[in-house]
């Protein structure tokens, strides 16, 4: 089974036949959907609507997980800018914004 | 300014009331500049400026009455040696017993404050304020000096309560132990590629006495390895005898994500390593044979279109050594599957015996000329990676990939077998042309549809004036070609 055999009879290299390595082109489409920067995407405008701390937060945590599983530079690099910004957006309306009036009890 | 020639009466009414708004809008401004300054920035808990109202219930509304429940003892006069007593400063604005309800006035009617907090049109049905039934007329020695308006606010929401960061804290702490995580998870899966890449790519190794080209490069100094992602390498060989060259992608967990590591935990997943070799056309014939484990390869059936088209589920064959029971074959023809489990491959790998010890981590080999990739003719294996220091498991896995590529490269079908594989092919053929032929027809059928549809909406949007100018033309060329052609001689 193997085929270790050194000998110019018994070679199977060709160099000759070799070809280099030319990457596939992938379409944006065929890529894995990023499930991670749309869930961001998600939180981060929920934070901001409705003033959810802890949904900015979330949006957060999954940009970075978004951005840690990131293949296609200019293709995923757009969903995750606008997931932080959001999520970014949130965090600074929920600190530093104005306070929501407490519902009447 | 030159006075109004005509004095309004209702000049003193809107003097009145602008007052009255103007002193509402500072109230207003007053409680919000508070309630800034008093909550804590904090979307659903900053209920503390609020609670100075909700704690004031209608009955507060109004001066306490002189009176004092049986229940508690009459305080003690006070003695000379005892402390003097501390007086709260009368309120500003005290509430006169002339605003409280008199029974002469309409009991639905609110309480309305000095400063006309509420306003008698927008709140309705609000609690009607009732005197306490039995009140017990309390000495004049005996009580205080009574404080016309109790303090609103009590004594408990004095102090502002903690801010609770819990959230903070734990989101914080998640993402610090996400970036540490990242950092050690991404060494991890690259010390795993680098060991294999090791073991089997460089000087000495199976791949390199197989193969002239190695690497993703196209230098002698090029790298082996291509990182696609933080758990997604690939390796890439060429220059071999029966191929064109070989791309090995390796798919490890994703170790460098928290998240995924977590969801690992629950539902466990390997790394795998898929080599794709693709075949020169010449040197492949009519193969369509896979081997995997039975549940595998049940799916593979099922969801793979060449082995779904073309090939069946083989069962072992009687008086002959055959693979392991865990493992299951699939197959065009008993034939091909014979001529493709050789003796070597059983006793190396695939056999009863040695599958338990050197086959653990195989999963599946797929070979096909009818491939749907833009290589028809490839051979696929999948195999299950050890961990970067038992990266010697997998050797004779390995050592199956260019022992298949001069077998298969070398098998020719028998006439028999050929004559079968051809008619299966040519009919497949056919109705891949024929799909193909009604997917045209279909195109040209809504083409048709969509240029009939937009003349029509062209038509109607024609005017009328139009419509019987056309109507009339069409008219005089129908009568044209009715009329007798007529023959016209010159007389001489």
């Amino acid at each position: 089974m193997s085929h270790s055999s050194n000998s110019a009879t018994n070679d199977p290299r060709q160099p000759s036949a070799a070809k280099p390595f030319k990457p596939p082109l992938v379409s944006p489409q065929d890529l894995p959907v990023d499930y991670s920067g749309f869930i961001a995407v998600v939180f981060g405008v929920a934070g901001v609507m409705f003033r959810y701390k802890l949904s900015s937060w979330i949006a957060i945590i999954f940009c970075a997980q978004s951005l840690a599983n990131m293949r296609n530079m200019e293709n995923d690099l757009k969903q995750i800018s606008m997931a932080m910004m959001f999520a970014i957006m949130g965090l600074v309306t929920n600190y530093f914004g104005p306070t929501r009036p407490a519902p009447a009890k | 300014m030159a006075k109004p020639p005509i004095a309004s009466p209702l000049s003193p009414l809107i003097r009145s009331l602008s007052l009255l708004l103007f002193l509402s809008l500072l109230l207003i401004n007053l409680y919000s500049f508070e309630s800034l300054a008093d909550s804590h920035f904090e979307g659903f808990d900053a209920d503390e400026e609020d609670e100075s109202f909700d704690s004031l219930e209608f009955s507060d509304l109004r001066s306490p009455p002189l009176t004092q429940s049986e229940s508690h003892p009459p305080p003690s006069p006070p003695s000379a040696h005892s402390e003097p007593e501390r007086v709260p400063t009368p309120d500003p604005n005290p509430i006169r017993d002339s605003d409280l309800p008199t029974p002469s006035q309409d009991p639905l009617k609110p309480s309305s404050t000095s400063f006309d907090f509420w306003d008698e049109d927008e709140f309705e049905g609000l609690p009607v304020v009732e005197q306490p039934a039995d009140p017990i007329e309390v000495p004049q020695d005996a009580a205080g000096p009574i404080n016309p308006s109790p303090d609103l606010k009590p004594a408990s929401k004095d102090k502002p309560t903690p801010r609770s960061y819990t959230v903070e804290i734990a989101c914080v702490s998640f993402l610090v132990m996400f970036g540490i995580n990242f950092f050690t998870g991404k060494r991890e899966n690259e010390n795993i590629a680098l060991a294999w890449a090791t073991k089997f790519a460089t000087k000495d190794s199976i791949f390199e006495k197989n193969f002239s080209l190695l690497g993703v490069g196209e230098g002698d100094d090029s790298p082996l390895l291509l990182k696609e992602g933080q758990n997604v390498f690939k390796f890439y060989a060429s220059g071999r005898r029966f191929c064109q060259g070989l791309l090995a992608t390796m798919e490890l967990k994703s170790r460098h994500d928290l998240i995924s590591r977590m969801y690992n935990l629950i539902v466990p997943c390997r790394d795998e390593i898929t080599f794709e070799v693709y075949m020169n056309d010449d040197a492949m014939d009519h193969v369509i044979f896979a081997v995997a484990k039975k549940k595998a390869a049940k799916g593979m059936q099922k969801e793979v279109r060449d082995l779904q088209r073309f090939a069946g589920m083989l069962s072992p064959p009687g008086g002959r050594k055959w693979v392991a029971d865990e493992l299951a074959v699939i197959s065009e023809s008993k034939e091909v599957a014979g001529d493709l489990i050789t003796e070597a491959v059983l006793d190396q790998v695939l056999g009863d015996k040695v599958f338990e010890k050197f086959g653990k981590g195989f999963i599946s080999m797929h070979f096909s000329d009818q491939h749907s990739a833009a290589h028809k003719k490839v051979l696929l294996f999948k195999f299950a990676l050890p961990d970067a220091k038992h990266m010697a498991d997998m050797t004779r896995l390995v050592a199956l990939i260019p022992y298949y590529i001069d077998l298969v490269g070398r098998y020719k079908l028998s006439s028999q077998a050929r004559t079968k594989t051809e008619a299966a092919r040519s009919k497949a053929f056919q109705e891949a042309y024929k799909e193909l032929h009604n997917a045209r027809q279909e195109a040209i059928q809504k083409k048709k549809a969509e240029k009939k549809r937009m003349s029509e909406e062209t038509e109607a949007k024609l005017s009328a004036e139009s419509l019987r100018k056309k109507e009339a033309k069409e008219r005089a060329r129908q009568m044209k070609k009715a009329m007798p052609k007529m023959k016209m001689t010159r007389a001489h």
